[in-house]
């Protein structure tokens, strides 16, 4: 509670601080551009590959390169959306509940399905890392890496990950998924749509998500609603894990 | 007049997320096991909707149009990618293996897994039924 009044307090002191080009009344806007492009550019090409993170950050990072503007500077800029990361992660409950009928229809092969997927997407990501001599902040990282992004940071703030490279292996991922998973499920003769659903949902969240609802309104819907639950176990499972 | 009353369902829509996303944060520190504040209010909105039995139309408007804007809401976090200088080639070449082989290996495993799982679990003969009979419930 102090913790949210201290954010809440540092979001309105930005808007009051005297004129500078880190701003927010700047930053808001810049960032709003660049999403806005980098979803308008997502949609005229149709590829998960350039999902409107990769256009959009690549946009404001151009803009603050060229306006010398520093992370730390633009981050206290964009702190009204920082500040939106919670109540979206709560968002998160109300898709949940509108799809928690299909649990009940599939039952207890599709929460065995979703636990041990769960456990594996970052199991499998950070024995490879290890394998290869990877870093503490590259396997912190990697502990996420298929969760949904709000829950990702959440959980990256949690377990002392860091936040930037955290979103960024989540986005990734998701494009992987997205990108590969359906043609993949399929040579595998994956062939039942609330199957593949269901395993894009969990290896790529929100990204594999959209990818599934234009194979079908039903892959849509268990890719949903695993990203969901996936989300929630691994929340629950990391910082468990990581203490022990 | 419905303009004033869909802005009072937006803000009760709203109210309801920060109430939740505070209940969360103050429960959290209090749990035996460490879980993110907002997690715990994600799970607690939850379990109070299946309570409730359907979702206020305010709150389902309101979390709608925030899930359409999450890219948004993420992008600060994101952009913090390209000002990272403390990764050596080593570590992102891991870090790009794990990634794109890890994510390959377990979207196989589990899709396979699953397949297997549900194919059991019903007749063989109509492998579909229960999804089609959605609207029976």
């Amino acid at each position: 509670m102090n913790e949210w009044l201290t954010q809440l307090q540092s979001v309105t002191a930005a808007f009051t601080s005297p004129w500078s080009w880190h701003h927010p009344l700047l930053m808001l806007p810049l960032n709003i551009a660049a999403f806005w492009l980098g979803l308008k550019l997502y949609r005229s090409s149709r590829t998960p590959l350039l999902h409107p993170i990769v256009g959009g950050s690549l946009l404001v990072f151009l803009i603050l390169a060229i306006a010398r503007i520093n992370y730390p500077e633009y981050q206290q800029g964009s702190g009204l959306l920082y500040f939106l990361l919670g109540p979206s992660v709560v968002a998160l409950a109300v898709p949940l509940k509108q799809n928690l009928a299909i649990v009940r229809q599939a039952g207890w092969p599709l929460m065995l399905g979703l636990l041990i997927g769960a456990i594996l997407a970052p199991l499998v990501a950070v024995i490879i890392a290890l394998l290869l001599g990877g870093s503490r902040t590259v396997l912190l990282a990697l502990t996420t890496k298929s969760v949904t992004t709000p829950v990702a940071l959440a959980l990256a703030q949690e377990v002392g990950a860091v936040q930037s490279l955290t979103a960024g292996v989540v986005a990734f991922t998701g494009i992987v998924g997205a990108v590969f998973g359906p043609s993949l499920l399929r040579r595998l003769k994956v062939t039942d749509h609330r199957v593949l659903g269901f395993a894009i949902g969990v290896n790529a969240h929100a990204i594999g998500t959209v990818r599934a609802l234009e194979i079908s309104a039903l892959c849509g819907a268990f890719s949903a609603l695993a990203m969901g639950l996936c989300g929630a176990l691994t929340a629950l499972l990391i910082p468990l894990f990581l203490a022990t | 007049m419905p303009n004033i009353k869909t802005a009072a369902q937006w803000l009760g829509g709203a109210f309801i997320l920060v109430v939740f996303e505070l209940l969360g944060r103050s429960l959290a520190p209090i749990l035996p096991f460490p879980v993110p504040g907002s997690v715990l209010g994600m799970l607690l909105l939850l379990l109070g909707l299946m309570l409730y039995g359907e979702v206020p139309r305010g709150l389902a408007v309101v979390s709608e149009q925030l899930l359409k804007l999450l890219v948004l809401i993420f992008l600060p976090a994101a952009v913090g990618i390209y000002f990272l200088r403390d990764l050596s080639p080593r570590d992102w070449f891991a870090l790009f293996a794990a990634m794109i082989v890890g994510t390959l290996v377990s979207l196989t495993i589990s899709g396979l897994l699953l397949n297997a799982l549900l194919k059991r679990s019903r007749p063989p003969e109509s492998p579909h039924t229960l999804s089609e009979g959605k609207g029976d419930e």
